[in-house]
């Protein structure tokens, strides 16, 4: 692929990765091929800020954590009234890294 | 074991404590009958969550009284299962070093991301929570 939709990649999803994860996804996409293009671009990858938003709001729902596709986790805060207020304290501040992480994952199958 | 499934482990570890020293503080230490909650929704608000009754309904089974445990949350139930069953699911898995746990908590989540089995389950969960609201628990 070209550097310059590398480029394009980064410059409209750069804040939906970690920082230390961008650097590892411009080489794989210089690497990767041009086919791959359309794929990489559907990929639903997750708005960290809206998972913020709806931490703070719903958080004791679970609702931030279906929605980045933790079902496991959105079921047990769910389950445990936000796991004891705890979890969603915990959550309210963790929940972008969280949503960054699963927006790589989601990529990785792609990259690799 | 890597990392993901460390984080995993330890998390679950960690409810599960938490659940179990939460239950023995309301056996030995509360009557059963005190109004309190964690629940930072009901306390704000005045609406139950949808979780909410889940202790008195965990407490009411210990009490043998099931009628009581069903009214004041279904959720009670599932909730005292998972907190048994996990536990030694963990231990199984730690002592064995075995990956039974994570495979099939990956497995449902699978499973329950598809549109077929999520919506009754989101309409399940909905219909408690109405029916929580409308009984004041």
């Amino acid at each position: 692929m070209d550097a310059l939709k590398a480029d394009m990649f980064i410059m409209s999803y750069g804040k939906y990765f970690e920082s230390h994860h961008i650097v590892q996804i411009r080489e794989r996409l210089l690497l990767m091929d041009d086919s791959k293009w359309v794929l990489i671009q559907s990929i639903p990858l997750k708005d960290p800020q809206t998972s913020l938003i709806l931490s703070i709001l719903f958080g004791m729902y679970g609702i931030d954590r279906f929605y980045i596709g933790d079902t496991g986790m959105g079921i047990g805060k769910l389950f445990t009234c936000g796991g004891f207020v705890i979890w969603y304290i915990i959550d309210c501040f963790n929940i972008e890294s969280a949503t960054r992480q699963k927006n790589f994952e989601k990529l990785q199958q792609f990259l690799y | 074991m890597h990392a993901e499934q460390k984080k995993l482990y330890a998390l679950l570890i960690t409810a599960t404590t938490a659940g179990y020293l939460w239950l023995l503080y309301h056996i030995y230490f509360r009557t059963q009958n005190t109004d309190t909650t964690v629940c930072l929704v009901k306390s704000i608000t005045g609406i139950a969550c949808p979780s909410c009754g889940t202790t008195r309904s965990i407490l009411s089974i210990f009490n043998g009284n099931w009628k009581a445990a069903m009214y004041y949350n279904p959720l009670g139930l599932i909730v005292l299962l998972i907190m048994i069953i996990l536990p030694i699911g963990l231990l199984y898995d730690v002592i064995l070093k075995k990956q039974t746990c994570w495979t099939l908590y990956k497995k449902a989540e699978q499973t329950l991301q598809k549109k077929t089995v999520a919506i009754p389950l989101i309409i399940v969960v909905l219909a408690n929570w109405i029916w929580n609201i409308y009984k004041h628990v």
